[in-house]
């Protein structure tokens, strides 16, 4: 049987340091408007009256985000070239000598998974680092993280330990795609279709 | 304008436009052919005909501006079994051949009748085939609201039936205004009209052109249609849908509705009104020239808004 790989992020760990980030990108070097993982800010609040006051109830909390290696990758579905292309592991990745650079994969993921660079004119993403694996080691981003909010293997595992919850703002309906992705969800946590708040650093993602 | 679009908004227009164009004109053939003879009609839509070739391959042209990488242009024919963008380039290749095969048999008169037609019916279908893939590359994309909806087949083919009928509407005249700036070169043009257009050709184009004027109108009608109920679609919808609800208003939106309703409206009624055996060529010509220009630029701008509506749920 093969194990089917995905990632687990702790929302309650994450300081929004934005590390994995950093790590990824200095890891495969990764030119300036690509990043394959990024920490989106969800930030919301009400006023809530208490007697004659009116106080504030604000909640802000970190998703760190990549590719999920869905069970059902919407990328693969339309790319044209078959570049895109799931792995005996479940990873989701780019074959060099087929993609076009078309970017239909990249108006069809709903987490901005695939990439584009201007120098080669392919896609790029996340492989889960696919070379640091093979020797045992753990994803830079994973190894990255101060607060070890972040966590890969076989999704199955990440499942047992942790439940199967990924539905949670700002990040799509995971009926979409079915991502391997785990949320252990902050305790302001809203779940995907009835936030009230919203992306605050928008343009880091 | 969307600019960084300007491919795909080249390439869905030219290419619906020649699908459009292509039926159009095997409508006209056999809705005509029990009062004129298969030359006669064949002698007054030809050269609309091979006119088509050249804006299929324009738009072929443009399309490929949109891989970032052409040395792997080839791959994009790997996935036919899931990726309906390749079904489009598949689609879109094979009615650009199977046409031109077409145009050549008709140019040198190989085959019989019958042949021809089903030549012609086999190139119609890919060529709808082709339409019905390109919308479905939007349609399929659950992730993005604006586009998953039945609004944008509906509107693709709509596009395709208006632009095309007004083309053909277009070239007809063009044609006509041609053969008879050619005849009357040199000699004296007493009644070079005449000469040029007999009298079958004078009937079959005045209502070839009342038919594309009725239809024009009907087409129009749709089109509002389609985007009065996207608009309210899109409005009941998530946050997404809103912000590409937002992206169909203001100046361009404006011009857009009104450039269409002015050549399929306006001009469209006065090209049935005034299309009889009687009527002069030139102001015929101008009239279909300018409502298909019209509502060209307008469709243009529709779709340039259209791609400006791409808005993604998720982050």
């Amino acid at each position: 049987m093969t194990t089917n790989l995905g990632f687990q992020f702790d929302q309650t760990l994450c300081t929004g340091c934005k590390a994995c980030s950093v790590a990824c990108k200095d890891k495969h070097d990764l030119p300036v408007g690509v990043s394959w993982r990024r920490v989106a800010e969800y930030t919301g609040g009400t006023w809530q009256q208490d007697g004659d006051t009116f106080v504030p109830n604000v909640f802000s909390y970190f998703t760190s985000i990549s590719c999920n290696h869905c069970e059902d990758p919407i990328c693969v579905k339309v790319c044209p070239t078959t570049a895109m292309h799931v792995g005996e592991d479940g990873i989701v990745s780019i074959d060099d000598d087929k993609c076009v650079g078309c970017r239909y994969c990249e108006w069809a993921c709903p987490y901005s998974a695939p990439q584009f660079d201007p120098s080669s004119g392919h896609m790029t993403k996340c492989d889960m680092c696919a070379d640091y694996r093979a020797e045992g080691e753990d994803p830079a981003c994973v190894a990255a993280c101060p607060s070890r909010a972040l966590g890969w293997g076989p999704i199955d595992e990440l499942r047992a330990e942790h439940g199967s919850l990924a539905g949670v703002e700002p990040l799509p309906d995971p009926a979409l795609t079915r991502p391997r992705l785990v949320i252990v969800p902050h305790r302001d946590a809203q779940p995907t279709g009835h936030g009230t708040g919203a992306i605050v650093n928008p343009e880091e993602l | 304008m969307n600019v960084h679009e300007l491919p795909m908004i080249a390439f869905t227009i030219l290419a619906q436009m020649s699908v459009g164009a292509f039926v159009v004109l095997g409508i006209v053939q056999i809705v005509a052919s029990r009062r004129f003879g298969a030359q006669a009609i064949d002698k007054v839509t030809d050269p609309a005909l091979y006119a088509i070739g050249p804006v299929m391959v324009l738009g072929l042209v443009a399309s490929t501006f949109h891989m970032n990488d052409p040395m792997n242009t080839l791959n994009v024919l790997r996935h036919f079994d899931s990726s309906w963008l390749t079904r489009e380039i598949i689609f879109g290749a094979a009615f650009a051949g199977l046409g031109f095969v077409f145009a050549a048999m008709q140019w040198k008169k190989w085959g019989t009748i019958r042949q021809r037609q089903a030549m012609a019916l086999l190139t119609a279908v890919v060529g709808l085939a082709l339409v019905t893939s390109m919308s479905m590359i939007y349609y399929s994309l659950v992730t993005v609201p604006a586009w998953n909806t039945i609004a944008t087949p509906a509107q693709f083919f709509t596009t395709t039936f208006l632009l095309g009928a007004l083309a053909v509407g277009a070239a007809l005249m063009g044609a006509v205004m041609w053969r008879i700036r050619i005849a009357s070169r040199g000699d004296v043009p007493a009644d070079v009209e005449h000469d040029v257009v007999d009298p079958d050709s004078r009937k079959l184009l005045t209502s070839t052109l009342k038919g594309i004027g009725i239809a024009a109108v009907v087409l129009l009608g749709v089109e509002f249609l389609i985007v009065t109920l996207h608009l309210s679609d899109l409005a009941g919808g998530g946050a997404e849908a809103g912000q590409s609800a937002a992206v169909f208003s203001g100046a361009w939106f404006v011009a857009r509705l009104v450039l269409v309703f002015l050549g399929a409206g306006l001009l469209s009624v006065f090209v049935f009104r005034y299309a009889s055996s009687k009527a002069a060529a030139r102001p015929l010509a101008i009239l279909a020239t300018s409502a298909f220009a019209l509502v060209l630029v307008g469709e243009v701008i529709g779709r340039s808004q259209f791609y400006d509506s791409m808005f993604r749920i998720g982050m």
